[in-house]
């Protein structure tokens, strides 16, 4: 019985008109965000190694490692332009220096605002926004609007138990419409290789994971729509339901879990710490100016009064260093602190909605959820050794966060050696792997099956109810 | 005729009401303590008004919704207590069949057939069985939501018929259709009493009702308030009876008879 | 006649429950997102304040003209409160000095990047997105619908026109929908005064301008609602083509009309301008070190012979003359270098700007990229915000630079510390005065460009225009559609 009606509700979706349409829309937003994600990435791609390339060219026309200006960028990952979660609100440049600490600038949306006006259409947007009011759509008259046209009545006026019915409708409404998304999601993985877009093998298990996941995502709302019409006895109703939950849900509730979890928990000014920091290294510049004022060279040869003078200001630097990088670790631990409680609490209110979980999910599994800044930091931070090393090697000092003095003798005439840009440690950015991403995102993927039980079983036992008249 | 019908009688009754009454949630008794049965072989016309009560009995039948208290039996299995057993010896066809929009005809009769349990019928046997209703063959490949009322009904005794269950449950099924339509449904519902089936019929059509049925029971405010045998019927006016007994019903009866008339 | 079926047209609206949930629904969303959005002006205010504060104290506490770091913010409007635009995606504040360019740094977005995964909602994505989906809503079965239930034949039954009957439709319609959404806009602008959001003359005027837009955005969708009605036979099928189109046109015209022309035409990020500037200025510096030895290995040819004392003389002789040539050398360099740094802004800019207007007149294909862009640009929080902020920030930072270094002259000081080594004297340590504070009462300040009314009005009246176009299309379209429409 199960197998009969859940083959009926197949065959039904797919020789409905209201399928073919929206199949044709879903395929073609799919492939189209799947299509623009490459364009996308590849574009990024283009700029990322321009900008590396100037930046190689610019090392090259050094000839001393300490002139170098050194800048390492965050480069694009393929799924971050498909799952674009914070990649573009972020600064993807950081000016390198041997010590203190870093900054990163030039977001995506700062650089080209044209794309902030109207965002990105990515995975994430197609699944989350759209896809889930198709699901609406599709189902929110499964059930009453079998009992105003008049067939339900026809299909319980044999020995059919509800629970079947129910069941092969809430299975083969999912099982054929998942199989009809799955087929663009399947165009646009290949078209991603043909495009010139190579995954690694980790990369296509978290974008594997990510459709699975918003199938999932897709199954929630469709058990919800069926749910809902299974509650009520007019099709105009349930969807305007739907509708309702639809608005609260994708626009609603994630926004308002973030202003009220801001409300209750201060974050400090962030300028205000910058401008700490910056007086309390000019408080200990001042501080350090009758030293420096009380400096007194040994001999008088100007090469070697040079010399001491550097390494005595050296010194001084970095003894300030070491007070400035406590003073920030100090002052930055209290704020990343305030301010991680306060994200913790706003992901955790937004979770009632199951559409902000499949945010956190799909940006997690991405690589590009709020981690992906934090990520970007501290491959930096580990590059900063790397690079404070090389340039302790290269030109005897760290530079960085304090005094850095350059000179140059223009007496010798020798022909200036040109620097080798390759010499240069490479920056190698750390992406999530399959398994870390899985890892982070277990609460949220886990939500997600929870929700669609709750809403596959809500469905189910609101069926059972239903006054079939 | 009559001896056939007088030998089916001392049968046990496929369709039986025993006590059934229904009180809605808003207080509205809608059946009180109502008693009927039908044996195979027979047609049992309820007449009646609107909100007489017929349909809530076809909807106890059909365990679409619980009797306040009494039973219904279909085949001697209690409706209530265990519906599946129960409505595998019923089929149903409604006031205004309504099918699947985007099915073809062949493949909705296939769909409801097979939901009722039958599933070694060929195409051959769908044919058979949409032909016999009097449906073009043009049509049977046709989306459903292009068909006319009188196809869909069409349809909905095709499958009555293919599920073949001993029982057969009529709610109104002739209003709206065309007289020439509705004589031929009124002839297949005939056939199939003829083959024995039990079937029980609502109907507001007093003549269509003397035509066929072998009893007429005439409900008023959820009471069977008469109950006539063929051949009671026999020379007496139903038209006199019914407006005896619908007093209260009156315009409505002649509505319906003027509408009839009209047809 | 037209007046009993108005009548009619609003009385099936108001009654509906369709009507009660999408009131409701509207109502929360827009006092939401007004609320919201005075929140968050609030709060970038107070930040503001706050940071000019900090910046002022910051200057105060240095200890000399050139060590000052001055930092301009941009400053909050109250009409980012309706349209936050590309208010969150753009830095909020550059750093002003002579050796650095101009560059807004740090977005609301960048700082907050928990803002930045749901993002706001603001009164013009709400009109954009929710209301015109009322919209469809209340008119996917205007025509067809009463044709289903069979009113149509009745009504014309009787001796009306086409004409008159479509027009009561628009006309009932309209006024269902457009009045009980100005209801919860009143209370909304009722908000600001409540909260004593500082609003001038100027900001009423964009914010009916907006809510006069968002009529218009919401007419248009009324006017494609009845045409697709009046196109079709049944409702189902209305409905859904008016979805894939508002589909179409709300989320995916916009987007791809961008990505088009990012493909058509490919602009360089900042990073890559920065690398080539900084390409530039290194070269030119190099390039200026050579010159420099090269003048003074002419200047020691000239002293060519001399013994120590004529030499000395000499030298004292020159020294100005000297310091000063060599002065002129190093300014040219730092024109240069910034002639440079503007040509190449420039051209990037110049390409950005073609690619936006590619780009924004693929999307205007789609009304929704029309209200969207004039709505940006009544609030002033368009895509040119962050140019006329970098504009004005540049002109300040001359301003700026020129003011210190009038005040380093007339200190005599230059900030920092000077060695001078002499093979005579030795080494010489000069660290410059040491004052507690500076005086900055006469320190040219920052003030936000201010865009006036009408710019931002004749900016905005082509999309005014396009709408309006839009909905003469879709109206006429229904007309002509219904004129034909086969009543059984």
């Amino acid at each position: 019985m199960f197998k009969l009606i859940f083959i009926k509700e197949l065959k039904e979706i797919i020789q409905s008109s209201r399928f073919t349409i929206s199949f044709a829309v879903c395929s073609v937003l799919i492939i189209l965000s799947f299509f623009m994600g490459a364009q996308n990435y590849l574009a990024s791609q283009a700029q990322y190694e321009a900008a590396v390339q100037e930046n190689r060219k610019q090392i090259a026309a050094n000839t001393e490692w300490i002139m170098v200006n050194h800048s390492i960028m965050l480069p694009p990952q393929p799924l971050m332009a498909l799952v674009n979660g914070i990649s573009n609100d972020i600064g993807r440049n950081i000016e390198m220096s041997g010590r203190g600490e870093l900054r990163a600038d030039n977001t995506r949306f700062n650089d080209e605002p044209i794309f902030a006006v109207f965002r990105f259409m990515d995975l994430e947007f197609i699944f989350g926004i759209v896809l889930s009011l198709f699901a609406i759509i599709f189902a929110y008259d499964a059930i009453n609007g079998e009992k105003v046209g008049g067939t339900l009545k026809l299909c319980f006026a044999n020995s059919v138990s509800r629970a079947s019915f129910i069941g092969g409708k809430l299975a083969g409404s999912f099982v054929g419409l998942s199989i009809a998304l799955l087929i663009p999601m399947l165009i646009g993985c290949t078209l991603l290789p043909v495009l010139g877009v190579q995954l690694t093998s980790d990369e296509w298990i978290r974008l594997g994971i990510i459709l699975a996941s918003g199938l999932a995502y897709f199954g929630l709302f469709l058990a919800l729509a069926i749910g809902i019409s299974a509650m009520t006895n007019r099709p105009s109703n349930s969807f305007l339901i739907g509708l309702v939950f639809w608005i609260f849900a994708v626009l609603i509730v994630p926004r308002a879990s973030v202003l009220i979890s801001g409300r209750m928990i201060d974050v400090p000014n962030v300028d205000d710490i910058t401008s700490q920091k910056n007086r309390y290294r000019t408080q200990l510049f001042e501080e350090d100016r009758p030293k420096m004022s009380s400096f007194k060279p040994e001999g008088t040869d100007p090469q070697n009064v040079m010399q001491q003078f550097s390494s005595y200001m050296r010194e001084l630097s970095s003894k300030r260093q070491e007070k400035i990088d406590a003073f920030t670790e100090r002052i930055n631990e209290d704020y990343e602190n305030k301010r991680r409680e306060q994200e913790k609490l706003a992901l955790n209110l937004s979770r009632v909605s199951p559409a902000s979980v499949f945010t956190l999910a799909s940006t997690e599994l991405a690589g590009t959820s709020l981690k992906l800044q934090n990520r970007f930091m501290d491959s930096a931070t580990d590059y900063q050794n790397v690079y404070g090393n090389f340039m302790q090697e290269k030109t005897g000092e760290n530079q960085g966060g304090g005094f850095r003095m350059i000179m140059i003798t223009t007496d010798d005439q020798e022909e200036p050696e040109y620097l080798d840009p390759n010499e240069m440690p490479r920056f190698e950015y750390k992406p999530v792997s399959a398994s870390m991403a899985t890892a982070s995102s277990m609460t949220d993927l886990g939500l997600l099956i929870l929700f669609n039980l709750l809403f596959f079983g809500g469905a189910f036992a609101a069926f059972l109810k239903y006054d079939l008249r | 005729m009559d001896d056939q019908h007088n030998e089916t009688i001392k049968q046990a009754p496929l369709l039986e009401a025993r006590n059934l009454t229904k009180v809605y949630e808003d207080g509205v008794k809608a059946l009180d303590n109502l008693q009927l049965k039908v044996h195979p072989g027979e047609i049992f016309a309820m007449l009646g008004g609107n909100g007489a009560g017929k349909t809530t009995t076809i909807n106890i039948f059909l365990d679409f919704i619980q009797p306040t208290s009494g039973n219904a039996f279909i085949n001697g299995v209690d409706v209530n207590k265990d519906p599946l057993e129960a409505k595998k010896n019923v089929a149903f066809v409604s006031e205004n069949v309504q099918l699947y929009p985007n099915f073809t005809a062949i493949q909705n009769v296939d769909f409801f057939v097979r939901l009722g349990g039958k599933s070694n019928y060929k195409r051959n046997d769908y044919e058979a069985a949409l032909l016999r209703v009097g449906l073009q063959r043009e049509a049977f490949d046709k989306k459903l939501k292009d068909f006319s009322k009188g196809m869909r009904q069409k349809c909905g005794i095709a499958i009555a018929i293919l599920k073949d269950a001993p029982a057969i449950l009529l709610d109104e099924p002739t209003s709206g259709l065309d007289p020439k339509a509705g004589k031929e449904f009124t002839r297949l519902v005939g056939e199939l009493r003829d083959e024995g089936k039990a079937i029980l019929m609502s109907t507001h059509d007093i003549f269509r009702a003397k035509e066929i049925a072998d009893h007429v029971g005439i409900l008023n405010a959820g009471v069977l308030v008469a109950q006539k045998t063929y051949n009671e019927l026999k020379g007496v006016n139903l038209e006199n009876l019914y407006v005896e007994y619908m007093a209260g019903y009156m315009e409505e009866a002649t509505g319906s008879l003027i509408n009839s008339l009209a047809e | 006649m037209l007046s009993l079926l108005i009548q009619k047209e609003l009385k099936n609206i108001l009654l509906s429950p369709k009507f009660a949930a999408t009131f409701l629904v509207c109502s929360v969303l827009i006092l939401i997102s007004i609320f919201i959005g005075i929140n968050e002006y609030e709060n970038a205010v107070r930040q503001f304040e706050a940071n000019q504060q900090i910046a002022q104290q910051d200057i105060a506490q240095a200890s000399s003209w050139g060590q000052v770091r001055n930092i301009a913010h941009r400053e909050p409007t109250p009409m980012q409160i309706f349209v936050s635009g590309i208010h969150f995606d753009v830095g909020r504040l550059s750093g002003i000095s002579s050796f650095d360019d101009v560059k807004l740094v740090r977005s609301p977005y960048s700082d907050e990047t928990l803002f930045a995964i749901f993002r706001v909602i603001d009164f013009a994505f709400i009109v954009q997105i929710v209301l015109s989906l009322f919209a469809i809503l209340f008119t996917y079965d205007a025509i067809n619908g009463e044709r289903e239930n069979g009113t149509l034949k009745l009504a014309f039954a009787n001796s009306v026109s086409r004409v008159n009957y479509l027009f009561a439709k628009f006309a009932g319609i309209w006024l269902g929908l457009i009045i009980p959404l100005l209801i919860p806009i009143l209370i909304g602008l009722l908000l600001l005064l409540v909260f004593k959001v500082p609003v001038g003359a100027d900001e009423w005027m964009s914010i009916s301008g907006l809510i006069g837009l968002s009529v218009l955005y919401v007419t248009f969708f009324i006017g494609i609602g009845i045409l697709v009605s009046a196109l079709t036979r049944k409702s189902s099928l209305s409905f859904l083509l008016l979805l894939v189109i508002w589909i179409g046109s709300v989320l995916i015209l916009p987007r791809m009309g961008v990505m088009a022309a990012g493909q058509i035409v490919p602009t360089e990020s900042i990073a890559q301008l920065e690398a080539k500037q900084e390409a530039f200025q290194k070269a030119r510096w190099d390039q200026y070190s050579a010159e420099l030895s090269d003048i003074w290995r002419s200047r020691e040819a000239e002293m060519e012979g001399m013994d120590e004392n004529e030499r000395r003389a000499y030298r004292d002789d020159k020294e100005w003359e000297w310091l000063e040539k060599d002065d002129v050398l190093r300014k040219k360099v730092q024109s240069d270098i910034i002639e440079n740094n503007r040509t190449l802004m420039e051209e990037s800019r110049n390409r950005k700007k073609v690619q936006e207007k590619l780009a924004f007149n693929i999307a205007r294909l789609s009304p929704v990229s029309s209200f969207r862009l004039a709505a940006m640009n009544l609030a002033g929080t368009d895509i040119d915000l962050k140019n006329r902020y970098e504009q004005s920030m540049r002109i300040y930072k001359d301003d700026f630079t020129q003011f210190v270094e009038k005040k380093q002259e007339e200190d005599g000081g230059h900030g920092g510390f000077r060695i001078s080594v002499d093979s005579e004297s030795g080494v010489q340590l000069d660290f410059g005065r040491n004052d507690q504070t500076l005086d900055t009462s006469d320190m040219p300040r920052y003030s936000a460009p201010k865009t006036s009314l009408q710019t931002s009005i004749a900016s905005s009246i082509p999309d005014f225009g396009l709408l309006g176009l839009f909905i003469l299309l879709a109206f006429g379209g229904s007309f002509i559609a219904f004129l034909r429409y086969d009543m059984r």
